[in-house]
């Protein structure tokens, strides 16, 4: 993992006021707080937190799936969000990791790493939380 | 001046050296200029290696034009101090001597490093200060050296143009007949000067299978003085149809390939050093070693090792040649039997710029075994639901390749090598492809150039200044890489 580059792009993040921490276990990822949903008008929380794998030697690698906690109301009604990819545990949770692609044919642009990063990553979780079934 | 006994090395690189060079010489033959000018940095268990970054020319007036010497004015090392502040590298002074006066520092020089060593540290802290010396001895450039690091100066070893000869001054040194048989006939051709160019060179080869393993024993017949060899693999019965120096007892022992290389080069040449090393690029302990090679061939033929291979060409200036082969078959015929060579210097396009890379492949090769069975058994349920399952995972086709093919493959990337590190001649083309059963070879000789937008284009020569902006790093799950053997 590059240590430098997720500091960097976390920074960004955190200057747009968005909360996200960084959780390195077996494996690292970055859990996103508080993303802003369109829950309400199904009576679901405004928010949740997200959590993100960071692909094995990143950047190189594109950044691929989301995940949310394991019972999460918008697990069913999120795209992928059925398909399960994987439970994981991190930041003391359990995890559950949707089909979402959004770098590799799900919709987004082609992986750039020059470009693209957790910090744009957001962008592609924000679209994904307001698109509920 | 106290001085330790680690060594630096330096690397310069078109197309600031080309800049630098102009500059400096600029007053010649007779007179001195100089310049100010960036460095990148990295510590490795070797010693210091500093890269040219940038440069901070002077302008009119910055420099005494009434003097032969170098007389640098207050303004421009305080300018130069002040934008030390905003960015992160170490800070040189580069100026020339008359021609054929030797690059020996003098007085004045000692007193204008010592003086330069204590003002940057006070606007720049924990950064090297390089001073370089440039010089025309009898028709060649040659450059000398010294940097002032943690607090004490540190001699240039070696000062090493990527994608040219070496340019370090050897006080005393003179082209001798080494008496060498085996290489004599490579003397008569290229010079007893590149044969010793040879002798003092390394030459990093990442991969010791089939292409690695031609290019080993061709530049171990060469005589470079020390090869480094990284695989992480270890020989298998399908390898020794192509590894060169492998024997059937090493596939049933499962010998590591580099151990295989490192014998091979000892029973051709004992006296060349070896460095067997199990791991891969980009892995940090790897990188330390890899840097300080003249020149690395990359014989992997993996997208994420020609990433990695990039990155190194770009942020330390490394020259590299990569390369890949290819057997294609249709209805029981050989088709074509294709053969890349890929140029990293380091104003070339990146491995990015030239699309040489695709993320989902790098991410699959990049991935834990686990995660692996994981994505396949994913893409197979999409799969059976009648949904495409490209976005978990896409079967990679099984590049074959033969023994005579790799072959060809390491020996012309060891023959750029020895051309470079010889000063003789240079790999004419970024990218080559050809087919060697196609009519005329079907040759394609493809010039990429940079994105204007791309990252590779601000950072070259930053080494590990530049930290954040490498293309690829190494994955957690990799085991820790190991010398296996040293010689």
């Amino acid at each position: 993992m590059n240590g430098e580059r997720m500091d960097r792009e976390l920074a960004r993040l955190r200057e747009g006021n968005q909360k996200v921490d960084l959780v390195v276990t077996d494996r690292a990822y970055v859990i996103y707080r508080d993303v802003p949903t369109r829950g309400a008008p199904l009576g679901l929380p405004e928010v949740t937190d997200v959590i993100v794998p960071v692909p094995a030697g990143y950047p190189a690698a594109l950044i691929d799936l989301a995940g949310l906690p394991v019972g999460s109301p918008f697990l069913p009604r999120v795209k992928g969000g059925p398909n399960s990819q994987g439970i994981v545990q991190a930041d003391g949770r359990q995890w559950q990791l949707a089909s979402y692609h959004p770098h590799n044919g799900g919709g987004g642009p082609s992986w750039d790493q020059t470009r693209h990063g957790f910090h744009t990553y957001i962008d592609h979780l924000i679209a994904w939380l307001d698109r509920l079934a | 001046m106290k001085t330790r006994q680690e060594r630096a090395i330096v690397r310069l690189a078109a197309p600031e050296w080309d800049q630098l060079r102009e500059i400096v010489l600029s007053r010649y033959p007779n007179l001195e200029w100089a310049s100010f000018a960036r460095f990148g940095w990295r510590m490795t268990p070797e010693g210091l290696l500093v890269t040219l970054a940038a440069l901070d020319p002077p302008d009119f007036g910055d420099l005494d034009y009434r003097v032969g010497n170098v007389a640098i004015q207050e303004p421009y090392s305080l300018r130069i101090a002040l934008a030390a502040e905003r960015h992160p590298l170490g800070v040189g002074v580069v100026h020339s001597h008359p021609r054929d006066c030797p690059p020996t520092p003098s007085r004045v020089d000692d007193d204008m490093d010592c003086y330069y060593a204590t003002y940057f540290r006070d606007f720049a802290p924990r950064r090297p200060y390089v001073s370089l010396i440039v010089s025309i001895l009898n028709g060649d450039i040659v450059v000398s050296g010294r940097v002032f690091w943690n607090g004490e100066w540190e001699p240039v070893a070696r000062v090493l143009v990527s994608g040219g000869a070496e340019c370090t001054w050897h006080p005393g040194e003179k082209a001798e007949q080494q008496g060498r048989a085996r290489t004599e006939r490579l003397s008569i051709a290229f010079g007893t000067e590149a044969e010793m160019r040879l002798r003092r060179a390394t030459v990093a080869v990442i991969g010791a299978g089939g292409t690695g393993s031609a290019a080993i024993e061709a530049l171990a017949r060469a005589g470079v003085g020390r090869l480094i060899l990284v695989d992480p693999d270890a020989i298998e019965q399908s390898n020794l149809e192509r590894v060169h120096g492998s024997i059937p007892q090493d596939a049933e022992r499962r010998r590591k390939k580099v151990s295989v290389g490192a014998r091979h080069v000892r029973a051709i040449d004992p006296t060349i050093a070896v460095e067997a090393l199990v791991g891969a690029l980009p892995q940090e302990e790897i990188v330390h070693r890899v840097v300080m090679a003249d020149v690395v061939l990359g014989c992997t033929d993996q997208q994420h090792s020609r990433l990695a291979l990039s990155d190194l060409a770009l942020r330390y200036l490394v020259p590299v040649l990569d390369s890949g082969v290819m057997l294609e078959g249709s209805n029981g015929r050989v088709t074509g039997q294709i053969l890349q060579l890929v140029r990293f210097l380091p104003a070339d396009a990146c491995a990015l710029c030239r699309g040489l890379t695709d993320p989902q492949r790098v991410a699959q090769e990049l991935m834990p075994e686990t995660e692996r069975r994981q994505r396949r058994a994913a893409g197979m349920a999409a799969a059976q639901r009648g949904e495409v399952g490209n976005a978990y995972w896409r079967d990679l086709p099984q590049i074959n390749t033969v023994g005579y093919q790799t072959t060809v493959a390491g020996a012309m990337q060891a023959g750029y090598a020895i051309g470079w590190i010889a000063g003789r001649f240079v790999p004419p083309f970024s990218r080559l492809q050809m087919n060697l059963v196609a009519p005329y070879l079907d040759i394609t000789d493809v010039d990429q150039p940079p994105r204007d937008n791309c990252a590779c284009r601000c950072f070259r020569g930053w080494a590990d200044q530049a930290r954040a902006d490498a293309l690829i790093t190494a994955p957690m799950h990799w085991r820790k890489p190991r010398a296996v053997e040293s010689t």
